[in-house]
């Protein structure tokens, strides 16, 4: 079971360029998926280790899109710097959320939801800057890089899937690390952890800066793939919401359920549902988010790992029978 | 063999040898749409559509039994992620695409339209930028200066002497606004600009300062439906001492006198129809005919535009198809340019850009239950109402 995760990505790096790579649309679909999985993900390090419920990541997306896309078509920096500049974007502007840190629960989300605004309205009316309303239209997409092409589809799944790897491997650093542990600590108690001396605001300002630096580099990775930007569609809500389902449906509290989340409904809401009403087919989904909430609150993952958790377990804790009967006499 | 035998076998082998003939020129043309039927664009996309489909089912009546032309059309749901999917999914299926609606889902769309090497027309984007990215397979039969000429031409025309431009902070109305404000000022009429975010359903602050401030002549308004319904609910409670309130697209509009029949008197709105419709050329009522077979109602302007756009491209597909080179690269889209075309929105040539330089647009009135054409002058069904707005007694200019 261990080996079981290398197993999953050698395949998706191995398998998956081979087996769908020839169709454009199924691609594209998966690359849009991983892109919302990205943003789970950063959603779920900040909402599982940082204790922050956000619904305004659109405003980290928005401005790691924005800072890439203009280092990249107007100053000529190479798209793949650009993109790390993307991050970098936005996790020094995740610093001026920081007052929002101040608050929390609800109160905190919607601080949040606020910045994805103000965002949105800097970026409409810094017109000399970001184009305005108008947005910006042929972005450079991803380059070639030792003769391999980028822009094409199964380049774009490279990328988001490497993104995604290095993203999981950071949580699961940080998780790990004794950093990791005071951030759990804090969930149950911030004021206990305090007392002991955990800097619990410095913690929280530090899972900001990384969930907003990797909800940035997606954001830019979308607008190279996309080749275009505009206040609305580089702020938009569905950045804030979409991945906050997936992370929800996948599992938040796990490694992998924000990504598998992001592909299950995605994939599922495109492939299959739209195909079966393709008008309104988002109301299948509501109702299958809806059944998952209430069958399974931990998410997707926590339900298809659970029998091997529970045989793992009884393998574990039950005694053989000679044991049971050596323990009887 | 007896005679009617022999007739018999005569005529299945003239049957047999023509038979292999009419395959050869049998074509089939396959359209792709990807547009907007869901989301914030979904109801002026699926009226596009409507006009699409419209044109593919006349296409068919006419070339009944030789050419047929089918439609795979795909909900993008007013998303340019998913406009690209859409593109993507049809690309190996269609010879070519008409559709989208909005320029922010319009331009990667039919960028990826362009990588796959077929032409993407369309009259759902008026952005300046669309036709400046070198494409060539990019067509649209409208653009925003159609728009803002038709604005300013009857503004001038009715001697306004100053105005109050209301416009939404999106592309194409922030662009369209300043080319109303170019035109006015330049036949020296005093224009005052108020900007407003797409989001915001309140505009008595802006309509206290255009008649506290500004007490202009009359009030031009750029945006989208809601945004007019807003303005116009806001205009009635503040009721600025204006002649006349005018603005572009999606107003003067069969829906609007339906659904907001009190709101609307008086206002004045680009549109390429009156309304109830009243066609005079041959083509024009055919298309008003199967556009009643198929959805029972009357066609509105965003209709005749999908119908048109449509129209055009499969005219090229067929001109193509007769030169034998529909499928080589290139050739639809220079068929598109080769001609000068009198449609239902008047003229329509491409350039090089694969914009359409002929394009002005029409000026209708709400009258009552009725959208009335009032300019320019050739095109008029009626006389302007002026000064008229929907909160005073309005009186016929020419009287």
């Amino acid at each position: 079971m261990r080996a079981l995760p290398y197993v999953v990505i050698a395949a998706c790096y191995a398998v998956v360029p081979f087996a769908l790579g020839g169709n454009d649309y199924i691609m594209s679909l998966v690359v849009a998926a991983l892109t919302l999985a990205g943003i789970a993900l950063s959603w779920a390090l900040l909402g599982n280790l940082g204790g922050m419920v956000s619904f305004g990541h659109a405003a980290f997306f928005g401005v790691g899109a924005y800072t890439s896309a203009i280092l990249a078509k107007d100053m000529g920096l190479p798209v793949f710097l650009a993109m790390l500049a993307g991050g970098i974007g936005a996790a020094l502007i995740s610093v001026v959320t920081m007052p929002a840190l101040r608050l929390r629960g609800p109160y905190f989300a919607l601080a949040i939801l606020a910045y994805a605004q103000i965002f949105r309205i800097l970026a409409n009316e810094m017109t000399w800057l970001t184009g305005g309303a108008g947005g910006i239209l042929s972005i450079p997409p991803l380059p070639t890089v030792f003769g391999f092409d980028f822009s094409g589809k199964t380049g774009a799944y490279l990328v988001i899937l490497t993104l995604l790897v290095l993203g999981v491997l950071a949580y699961k650093l940080i998780r790990d690390s004794y950093w990791g542990l005071a951030l759990k600590a804090m969930h149950d108690s911030e004021d206990a952890t305090r007392v002991i001396g955990v800097p619990s605001t410095l913690l929280k300002a530090a899972m900001l800066v990384v969930s907003a630096f990797m909800a940035g580099v997606v954001g830019a990775f979308n607008a190279h793939v996309i080749g275009f930007l505009e206040p609305d569609y580089a702020f938009a809500g569905t950045w804030s919401v979409i991945p906050v389902v997936a992370a929800i449906f996948g599992g938040y509290r796990t490694l992998s359920g924000p990504i598998l989340g992001a592909l299950v409904i995605y994939l599922l809401d495109q492939l299959l549902f739209k195909n079966l009403m393709p008008q309104g087919h988002q109301i299948m989904f509501g109702v299958l988010l809806g059944a998952m909430i209430l069958f399974s609150p931990s998410g997707l993952l926590p339900l298809l790992t659970r029998p091997f958790a529970r045989s793992r377990r009884e393998a574990t804790t039950t005694p053989t029978t000679e044991k049971r009967h050596a323990a009887a006499a | 063999m007896n005679h009617p035998a022999r007739h018999l076998a005569c005529a299945a082998a003239a049957l047999a040898l023509l038979l292999p003939a009419a395959d050869l020129s049998a074509a089939e043309f396959r359209l792709g749409s990807q547009i907007a039927m869901s989301g914030a664009l979904a109801r002026v996309g699926m009226a596009t559509n409507e006009g699409v489909n419209v044109a593919v089912e006349m296409f068919n009546r006419v070339h009944q039994g030789r050419h047929t032309a089918s439609l795979i059309t795909v909900d993008d749901e007013s998303n340019p992620a998913k406009a690209v999917a859409a593109i993507e999914q049809m690309a190996p299926q269609v010879q070519a695409f008409s559709g989208g609606y909005g320029s922010n889902i319009i331009g990667p769309a039919s960028e990826t339209a362009e990588r796959a090497g077929k032409v993407y027309m369309t009259s759902g984007g008026v952005a300046s930028e669309l036709v400046k990215r070198g494409l060539t397979n990019f067509f649209r039969i409208n653009n925003g200066e159609g728009y803002s000429r038709a604005l300013v031409g009857m503004l001038n025309d009715l001697d306004i002497k100053s105005v109050a431009i209301l416009h939404s902070t999106k592309d194409a109305t922030q662009e369209v606004a300043h080319q109303v404000e170019e035109g006015l000022v330049a036949n020296g009429t005093k224009v005052s600009f108020h900007a407003f975010d797409p989001a915001i359903s309140d505009f008595k602050p802006i309509l206290h300062k255009v008649k506290v401030l500004d007490k202009p002549d009359a009030i031009v308004m750029v945006g989208y439906e809601n945004d007019y319904v807003g303005i116009l609910r806001a205009a009635r409670v503040m009721q600025p001492g204006i002649k006349l309130i005018a603005g572009v697209w999606s107003l003067a509009t069969g829906k609007m006198a339906n659904d907001f029949p009190e709101l609307m008197q008086n206002v004045v709105g680009t549109s390429t129809l009156p309304y109830p419709v009243a066609f005079t050329d041959p083509e024009a009522q055919e298309f008003a005919k199967v556009y009643r077979d198929l959805y029972k109602k009357s066609p509105d302007y965003l209709g005749v535009f999908g119908y048109v756009q449509t129209r055009l491209l499969l005219d090229a597909m067929l001109r193509a198809e007769e030169a034998g080179a529909l499928d080589q690269p290139g050739a639809v889209a220079a068929e598109l340019r080769k001609s000068l075309n009198d449609t239902l929105i008047g003229p329509v040539r491409f350039d090089e850009t694969g914009d359409n330089p002929e394009f002005t647009h029409r000026m209708g009135q709400h009258q009552g239950k009725q959208v009335v054409l009032v300019w320019p002058e050739k095109a008029a069904t009626g006389p302007v109402k002026f000064p008229a707005t929907p909160w005073t007694t309005p009186r016929v200019a020419s009287e």
